[in-house]
């Protein structure tokens, strides 16, 4: 596999992304929203409005951290389900195709260019969420509570094998269907199991601390290699040129 | 430059490529006539390495279609055309040719240069920095045919340059190939307009599943009805049908007051028919050759295979060889 040609691959699908207003959008509102939203109702919510108390609030700040995994693996999907289904529509595979490139280099490009731009806005969101809490938590806390090693692991590992799964689940929906809009839909379904582990993590059936996050990791890694190997399955020229046209 | 053996695609039980052998010479631009559905586009396909075959095999730039390690070198040495433009509607004229001339590894200097005279080339500088949907359809056909030349590659396949443009953007497409035909470039056109085949290939091939016949537009009119003189006289009498019969290479027909005589060689037989006509009372009023349209030709052959019903597997001759052609390019 050419590094280059995915590079290449890469570069044109980002410069695409960002020419649509509404990827840009999503790609700034979502991670704002979990940004400011969650610090903001940690400080001014609850009792008395103020604030949840001391005791609650490493569990809640855990909580409102893994809102980031939930966006990243719906973030990507939107970028992802244009970046093939409008390949699609545009008839450009073919040209595409034709060119010295592999199925694997076309593949592995747009997986990037669907995952770098979420994951870049979603580190750059947590950093700030991270700050904003400190900052608003302080005083109840008595200590700066972030970063610590369980953020860590959230935004900077579960958080992107989440979007390495939206992106392959993205792949798989949009070589069954030819509109943009079903697919992202449909892709936007890959939340599901993230805001299942959420639900489960506030009715006490499972703990986000660091050796529940590592055994999610450990999931989700072997779920993105078998979509991985599922893709690479699907993305072949010939059956992109028969039966996805 | 092109050498197809016995190339044949099925797709289920539906055969869309039978048997097809051809060879195309450097610097020829052949032509592949056929309707809808004869099999073209797969032909095409096949030949840049973007499907695979059943069976039989080729060579395109010297790099086997079965050899798997050569692939991408094969698709680095054809320039294709498809049938969609396929373009990138939010991405501009240059960065659509920026973007395959970096897939084709062409150095940023000579990059930017290709970019700049291919665009000027095909009335697109202007627009170079304008989305490509901003285009019209003739303007989105002319970049295509700038992103398959951006590699300078020594063979192209064109699958129906023309289909789907007004007159105005049809004629410059064509003058345009007709500038790639001096150069000298091995092209293979997919079309099912005769016109633009006759006037810009050197030889074309009727495909309907199997290749039907092959050769220069010409001989192919000339081929499946031979010669035919066109006498008009002031009265078609016995005695002139007589001396037309006996110089005729076949039936003679008579359409009002004029006799239409197959010849085999009409600058060696017409003197002599004429002649004969004249000995024998008649009086000539003017003598023309018939002329058979590629049309005509074309429809006729496919007109005998519908009733032929070919089937795949049918053996029966496969191709109509014509008069001074082989199957094999110009020499």
């Amino acid at each position: 596999m050419s590094a280059r040609n995915v590079a290449v691959v890469a570069a044109k699908d980002l410069r695409i992304t960002i020419t649509k207003r509404s990827a840009r959008l999503s790609l700034v509102i979502f991670p704002l929203v979990i940004a400011v939203g969650p610090p903001l109702l940690a400080r001014f919510t609850g009792a008395g409005h103020h604030g949840v108390p001391a005791v609650l609030m490493p569990r809640v700040l855990d909580a409102f951290t893994f809102y980031f995994v939930i966006i990243a693996a719906v973030l990507p999907t939107a970028i992802a389900s244009y970046s093939l289904v409008g390949e699609k529509i545009e008839r450009s595979l073919e040209p595409l195709l034709a060119t010295p490139v592999t199925d694997g280099e076309v593949l592995a490009g747009k997986g990037l260019a669907a995952f770098l731009p979420p994951i870049a806005a979603i580190w750059a969101a947590s950093v700030l969420f991270m700050a904003l809490c400190d900052e608003l938590t302080r005083g109840e806390l008595g200590r700066l509570y972030f970063p610590n090693t369980t953020a860590l692991l959230i935004v900077g590992v579960v958080a992107p094998l989440a979007a390495i799964f939206g992106v392959e689940y993205s792949v798989l929906i949009s070589s069954r269907l030819s509109d943009v809009r079903p697919v992202h839909q449909l892709a936007t379904l890959s939340v599901l199991p993230f805001a299942g582990v959420y639900v489960a993590a506030q009715v006490g059936a499972v703990t986000l601390d660091q050796p529940t996050l590592a055994v999610i990791a450990g999931a989700l890694a072997a779920l993105d290699a078998v979509l991985f190997a599922a893709t690479r399955a699907t993305f072949r020229r010939e059956e992109i040129l028969i039966r996805w046209a | 430059m092109i050498e197809i053996q016995e190339l044949t695609r099925t797709f289920g039980a539906t055969t869309a490529v039978d048997r097809l052998t051809l060879t195309i010479a450097e610097g020829e631009v052949f032509g592949l006539l056929g309707p809808n559905g004869a099999g073209k586009t797969t032909t095409v396909r096949m030949l840049s390495g973007l499907i695979g075959r059943t069976s039989g095999d080729a060579t395109v730039a010297g790099f086997r279609l079965s050899d798997p390690g050569s692939a991408r070198k094969l698709r680095g040495a054809i320039g294709l055309l498809p049938e969609e433009p396929g373009l990138y509607p939010d991405l501009s004229a240059a960065a659509v040719l920026d973007f395959y001339g970096r897939l084709y590894q062409v150095p940023a200097a000579l990059r930017a240069d290709r970019i700049e005279k291919l665009l000027t080339l095909l009335s697109l500088w202007d627009r170079r920095d304008a989305p490509a949907r901003t285009f019209s359809k003739g303007m989105r056909q002319r970049l295509a045919i700038a992103r398959a030349l951006i590699h300078d590659p020594p063979v192209l396949f064109l699958d129906e340059p023309t289909a789907n443009l007004d007159p105005e953007g049809a004629k410059t497409v064509r003058d345009f190939l007709l500038e790639l035909r001096r150069e000298r470039r091995t092209i293979l056109l997919s079309t099912h307009l005769l016109d633009e085949a006759e006037r810009i290939c050197d030889r074309v091939g009727v495909l309907h599943t199997r290749l039907l016949a092959v050769g220069p537009p010409a001989e192919l009119r000339a081929g499946r009805h031979g010669h035919v003189t066109q006498v008009q006289l002031a009265e078609v009498t016995d005695a002139v049908l007589a001396a037309a019969r006996v110089a005729a290479a076949g039936p003679v027909e008579v359409t009002g007051g004029a006799v239409a005589v197959p010849v085999g060689d009409p600058g060696r037989d017409n003197p002599a028919l004429v002649a004969a006509i004249v000995a024998a009372g008649g009086r000539i009023r003017f003598v023309t050759e018939a002329t058979t349209s590629l049309e005509d030709a074309y429809l006729t052959l496919l007109g005998s295979t519908q009733h032929g019903n070919p089937q795949p597997g049918n053996r029966q001759p496969a191709v109509t060889q014509l008069e001074g052609t082989t199957l094999g390019g110009p020499q």
